[in-house]
């Protein structure tokens, strides 16, 4: 049996017609893991036993009548959320041992529908990166090229999609994690609204803007998962209490007529001349289905890295300081005080990006330089949501690229901090506004996948799934896949 | 710009070390980053309000009524050191 790249809605059809089961699924699925995986290290915990216990469990539902379209279909959880009992590192050495004793909302959510959890996707350590190069475990490379980066945070849920591990990985997004690594790995990832998905269980990074979502092969499957990850959460008091609409309902509405935004300073210098290109193409295809294309204006993107950049890590200067050696995760050998304790073991715990990130929010956050800096941030903060709320008054959506590059080198030394920094440009916007965004496959340059970018109102998602499922039935691009069996061993 | 005694006080806030061979090199990367952050001052903000939420929206509040989440014994199965209910540490009072 093969099966690799097969999507959601298919394996639900292949599996209410009998002609192949969960456990089959599963077993194919962790087979064909084991053999990619030690190249391709997207997987940090894999879960057999749990995996093929629901798989039964999934097949013998369905042997006494239930239906779901997502009931024994396998899938892969990126390791910010807490599962029960399996695994929970963050990719941090501070949480390497650490084995939660509850599921995240979003876990007990696609478990409650019915899908098969078979582990944990590595991805950039406490999801602070953008090349997956920052993870404890080490990095993953991107399937399309063994020799490049899958992006990040969310680099091992999007390169084990990509690599037909698994039809869904569960990603976050706090600056554009799950829409950079989708679009350097060729799979279509959706960012809900802020408050769309529940937060619980969901190890924290930057909360004013970390927000889970699906990564999967099409806008059609992104579609069925959100129906089951959505929805108000009374253990999040983030979480909108704001009712789910079907999200496979309206995916073949036509886009005739509906206005599409294109601000001109995504195609700035800041874009590679073959992403501009491959967008560009891509945004006729949606002109050529009868949408309507306005130029539009978004001034302070390029301000939006500064105010990311000021503000996510202010938040995990905060956030991360639980991580103490005292309740939970690493603690350091023979501590002399409490002092050696907290200063050893977070030194000893967390890596260089994430301590880099601690120091300029803590210093952001000092009295000194709150005002200059924080302050600042959060007052540029509005100025660029309302820049984006302009807009979507005169359009329905806004589209471009999902990232100024195509994968680049693995430990590409010649890149600086805030080069790496610049990769968030596009996708950056959405996060400090709050608003819905996905990626979706939209060509190829010198053979790596480009993604196009595009982003709605508040609680949107329906129409951006719309428009996303109305391109993937008129290109092919989501169905391509890497060569990996010169790969396999 | 700022130099390796503030990064280093800054450090002690967090409680992080950095050692003096890692010093020059993480307030050099500290240097950069701010210059990135000297873009907000071209932005007026002249009565503008901070944005601490995305929604800007209230947030919604649990009743308050006692519930077990999580139960005790699961918590402490991650501790680096316990006994019986309580999380070990160094000494603090002599």
């Amino acid at each position: 049996m093969t099966v690799p790249f097969e999507t959601i809605s298919s394996l639900a059809k292949q599996l209410d017609a009998g002609h192949v089961s969960s456990r089959e699924l599963v077993e194919d699925a962790i087979a064909r893991t084991e053999r990619l995986n030690p190249e391709l290290n997207a997987v940090i915990a894999l879960d057999k036993p749990g995996a093929l216990a629901a798989a039964e469990k999934a097949d013998k539902a369905r042997a006494d009548g239930a239906t779901s379209p997502l009931l024994g279909v396998p899938m892969l959880h990126k390791d910010i959320f807490c599962t029960r009992d399996v695994q929970t590192s963050c990719a941090s050495k501070m949480l390497a041992d650490f084995v939660p004793p509850y599921d995240a909302t979003v876990v007990k959510n696609l478990d409650d529908a019915g899908m098969v959890s078979l582990g944990k996707c590595n991805m950039d350590e406490f999801a602070m990166g953008s090349s997956n190069e920052t993870s404890f475990f080490g990095a993953v490379k991107n399937p399309w090229d063994f020799n490049r980066v899958p992006g990040g945070s969310s680099g091992g849920s999007a390169a084990a999609v990509a690599a037909g591990l698994a039809p869904l990985a569960t990603g976050t997004d706090t600056g554009g994690s799950i829409r950079q690594p989708a679009a350097l790995c060729g799979i279509t990832g959706l960012k809900p609204t802020y408050g769309r998905v529940s937060r619980y269980g969901m190890i924290a990074f930057a909360s004013s803007m970390d927000q889970a979502g699906p990564m999967a092969r099409t806008a059609e499957d992104c579609a069925l998962v959100l129906n089951a990850m959505a929805g108000h959460d009374p253990l999040d008091s983030t979480c909108a209490d704001i009712s789910v609409p079907d999200y496979s309902a309206g995916l073949e509405q036509s886009i005739e007529g509906l206005r599409v935004g294109i601000p001109k300073e995504f195609f700035s210098s800041h874009l590679n001349d073959g992403v501009a290109a491959t967008v560009s193409a891509a945004i006729k295809e949606l002109e050529a289905d009868g949408a309507v294309i306005v130029d539009v204006s978004l001034p302070s993107t390029d301000l939006g890295v500064s105010t990311y950049y000021v503000i996510a890590p202010a938040e995990a200067s905060a956030n991360l300081s639980r991580y103490d050696g005292v309740r939970y995760g690493y603690r350091c050998d023979s501590p002399s005080d409490l002092q050696d304790l907290y200063l050893r073991s977070r030194t000893e715990g967390f890596g260089k990006e994430v301590k880099r990130r601690i120091l300029i929010g803590t210093f952001t956050l000092s009295a000194a330089s709150y005002d200059q800096y924080f302050m600042k941030a959060q007052q540029v903060r509005r100025l660029i949501a309302e820049e984006y709320q302009s807009v979507l008054k005169d359009v329905d959506v806004i589209a471009g690229p999902s990232a100024p590059n195509t994968a680049f080198i693995l430990n590409d030394d010649s890149k600086s901090i805030t080069d790496m920094y610049m990769e968030d440009v596009f996708t950056i916007g959405a996060n400090l506004a709050g608003l819905p965004a996905i990626s979706i496959p939209a060509g190829l340059v010198d053979g790596l996948p480009v993604g196009m970018q595009l982003i709605g109102s508040r609680f949107g998602e329906a129409q951006l799934l719309n428009i996303a499922h109305q391109f993937q039935r008129r290109t092919d691009w989501h169905s391509l896949s890497p060569n990996l069996e010169g790969l396999t061993r | 710009m700022t130099d390796a005694a503030t990064v280093r006080d800054v450090a002690a806030l967090a409680r992080l070390v950095i050692s003096d061979q890692d010093i020059e090199n993480a307030t050099a990367e500290f240097n950069q980053i701010l210059a990135l952050f000297d873009a907000l001052s071209t932005a007026d903000t002249t009565n503008v309000a901070p944005m601490i939420n995305p929604l800007d929206s209230a947030q919604r509040l649990r009743g308050d009524g006692i519930e077990t989440l999580v139960d005790r014994a699961g918590l402490m199965q991650n501790a680096p050191a316990s006994e019986k209910d309580y999380f070990l540490v160094p000494r603090v009072l002599e």
